[in-house]
């Protein structure tokens, strides 16, 4: 997983996979990373190949975490159709931008 | 077997036992996800089924408690051409399934895993049991030809290149596994076969053929090891009867009572009659007797019954857990577990069948031997009359009487009870009847008789573990005098001198064949007049009713006191005997065989007539051993 903080933007990428095992590691990584200037924040899940329930909950701690700050942008980039259809099937596509690149 | 010539078709199963973590439970489904893309299932279904195998399994991980968290719980993925099976066994509490999960708000934090496993496969239940669960999902998949149907072909055109080879590469898998499948019936049925027609041999060792049937099975179902268990006599034991190498030989398995919890994969096989698979990393009893296959070994464990009556069990498997499992494999086992079920119950009725005939003819025998034994005819002294009673029980038993008439108006008086039924008991009441002929022409003492008789039967008594009790009364009929020595045998009933009281003489001694040198005492007594008594077996005594009482001494007393009295002949005492017993013992079995020997006065005794005995025999015994007077 590779963080890169550009200003007021955070960009997380080369995720492989999001599960049981990871988002733990994914959501403390991405938790210290936000600071008080953060205003983006791009989750490209190109890469991802695979998530599980514990990657969405992971998905949506970082919502959570981040919807009470005004004017905070969470975007999850180019998923896979795939985990795509699961976030559709669960319904959390509304609660991010989702944008293909 | 040879090899099948299409590609090999074992069965598309893949069961893996993992650690009770979560990085585990994550290996498992990249495992299964693997397996299932070597089955040819599409990258865009793969993902579907790695999902579910990822949520059962961290489920089985997360929600494991106490003791259980140290149980291994197990994925398994069974693959057929048109269904997708998925298995997660846990070892956790459980939870009720709802028949239908509905979505869960986009704003919650948990609760999404079973909804996702609902979505993506036709079919899901969970199964549960103590400690043990388990979660079958299930997917139809599209068969090649609704594939190629689905795909935009009119079955009245012909289809693309590529669904054609699709087509073909499935159907090829299919026959493949057809083939297998058929070889392998073929093969278990040709080995049935070869052990019936050796069966069939006379000579046949039941033995040499439950091996080479077994060798037949190691072969058919690429297992390694096998452990065959029958069911002990009294059926409270499984034993080992055969086993692939001596390691895997353990001591006898206790099955439990009716009710009780069974110990062990094989106890447990045999008291539910319920096959089953396993894995010896999934067992935490370490005194599992099949711990012996190894710490990997795995296999099948099936019952050996037919018609409902249990044989045994067979378990088969690999040391190295590699065991295919398998329908297939889950079938041939059983076939084999059911021959060698019908084969041991059919050689147990014939060797049921051998031993009732044995028996009987042993019976037969036996009673001949004990109707030689009871002499033809008593001794018949004027004055005076000796009858013998004897009724025998269901099975021959070694109670016997003997009478000898000796000079000077004497009698040895003789009954012997040997302990055990049958043949040995009757050899044994023949050996000694002739011993004491022999002996009683060198002495008449019975203390110096019961001490012969000691010594020259006590190697073979104590060889066998048998033992005999007896008595022998020496009676001078014109005193009226008895003496007796007692070898643990009943004591003797007579009516004393000067008394209307029954009354027995207490005499001690060890039964013959108990300690090589024994010394027996004997008392004296003298008979009142008329003169009775009465020499008898335990049978007399232990005479039971329906009610469980028994006759008893103080009523076998009673009656001497009672019914001897002047004008009744011996014979009539003893019908009278005969009678009393069986009124006594009403409608309730004969436990034991009843001898007696019965001595009276024919008149009131005031009348003395001369004496002559019809077996004569001359005494050479010393008058100081004979302190009797007259």
């Amino acid at each position: 997983m590779k963080i890169e903080s550009n200003g007021d933007s955070l960009c997380v990428s080369e995720i492989q996979e999001l599960t049981a095992v990871t988002s733990a590691s994914f959501r403390d990584g991405v938790g210290y990373a936000i600071n008080a200037t953060t205003s983006v924040i791009e989750i490209d899940l190109a890469q991802t190949r695979f998530m599980d329930s514990s990657g969405l909950g992971a998905l949506f701690a970082l919502y959570r975490a981040t919807s009470k700050r005004d004017g905070l942008v969470l975007r999850l980039l180019n998923p896979v159709p795939e985990i795509e259809q699961l976030l559709e099937l669960t319904q959390m596509q509304q609660l991010f931008e989702i944008v293909r690149r | 077997m040879a090899a099948p010539s299409l590609e090999p078709a074992r069965p598309a199963t893949l069961r893996l036992a993992f650690s009770p973590d979560i990085a585990s439970a994550r290996e498992v489904s990249v495992a299964i996800r693997n397996f299932l893309a070597e089955q040819g299932v599409a990258e865009k279904e793969l993902f579907s089924y790695e999902l579910c195998i990822a949520e059962a399994s961290n489920n089985a991980v997360e929600y494991a408690e106490g003791p259980c968290r140290k149980l291994k719980p197990i994925a398994e993925a069974l693959f057929t051409p048109t269904q997708i099976e998925l298995r997660v066994t846990d070892h956790t509490a459980g939870f009720d399934l709802m028949e239908k999960i509905p979505p869960p708000p986009p704003m919650t934090d948990r609760g999404r895993g079973l909804f996702l496993i609902q979505s993506v496969m036709d079919e899901v239940r969970y199964l549960r049991g103590t400690n043990e669960n388990i979660l079958v999902m299930r997917k139809k998949r599209r068969t090649a030809r609704t594939a190629v149907a689905a795909a935009g072909h009119d079955p009245g055109n012909p289809p693309s290149l590529e669904a054609s080879h699709r087509l073909l590469a499935e159907i090829r898998v299919k026959m493949a596994r057809m083939s297998d499948e058929l070889l392998l019936r073929s093969e278990t049925l040709a080995s049935v076969f070869r052990c019936c027609a050796e069966l069939g041999h006379i000579d046949t060792n039941t033995e040499i053929f439950e091996g080479k049937l077994l060798v037949d099975l190691l072969h058919l179902t690429s297992a390694d090891w096998y452990v065959l268990r029958t069911l002990s006599p009294d059926g409270r034991k499984l034993q080992v009867a055969a086993a692939s190498e001596p390691d895997l030989v353990s001591d006898p398995i206790d099955l439990p009572a009716a009710g009780g919890r069974p110990v062990g994969i094989e106890a447990t096989v045999a008291s539910s009659q319920t096959p089953t698979r396993f894995d010896i990393r999934e067992s935490i009893d370490l005194s599992e007797p099949l711990r012996a296959v190894g710490p990997v070994g795995a296999g099948h464990v099936c019952p050996l019954c037919f018609g409902g009556t249990l044989v045994g069990t067979i378990a088969v498997g690999r040391r190295n857990g590699d065991f295919p499992l398998g329908r297939l494999q889950d079938e041939v086992i059983w076939a084999f577990a059911e021959f060698l079920a019908i084969q041991a119950l059919s050689h147990r009725r014939k060797k049921t069948e051998v031993h009732s005939r044995v028996v009987a003819r042993e019976l037969e025998i036996a009673r001949d031997i004990q109707h030689l034994l009871l002499p033809r005819a008593l001794p018949q002294l004027p004055g005076f009359g000796l009858v013998g009673g004897w009724q025998s029980a269901r099975e021959v038993g070694g109670d016997f009487y003997d009478a000898i008439a000796l000079e000077g108006e004497s009698l040895l008086l003789m009954i012997a009870d040997v302990m055990g039924k049958g043949v040995p008991a009757a050899l044994f009441a023949t050996t000694m009847r002739g011993l004491l002929r022999g002996l009683a022409e060198r002495s008449s003492d019975p203390s110096q008789l019961l001490s012969g008789l000691n010594r020259l039967l006590y190697k073979e008594l104590s060889s066998v573990a048998m033992f005999i009790t007896a008595q022998i009364v020496l009676v001078d009929l014109q005193a009226r005098q008895l003496t007796a020595a007692s070898a643990g045998h009943c004591p003797p009933i007579f009516i004393p001198a000067g008394r209307r009281r029954a009354s027995t003489l207490p005499i001690r001694g060890l039964p013959l064949g108990v300690m090589p040198h024994t010394a027996y005492p004997h008392q004296t007594a003298r008979m009142g007049s008329p003169a009775a008594l009465l020499l008898y077996t335990d049978g007399l005594t232990d005479t039971r009713n329906s009610a469980g009482i028994t006759y008893g001494q103080q009523r076998l007393n009673e009656w001497m006191q009672e019914q001897t009295i002047p004008g009744r002949s011996a014979m009539e005492l003893r019908d009278r005997l005969a009678s009393d017993l069986n009124l006594f013992r009403g409608d309730a079995e004969m436990d034991d065989d009843q001898a007696f020997l019965l001595l009276t006065e024919d008149q009131d005794g005031s009348a003395k007539r001369p004496f002559a005995a019809p077996h004569h025999f001359k005494l050479r015994h010393s008058p100081a051993l004979f302190p009797l007077s007259s």
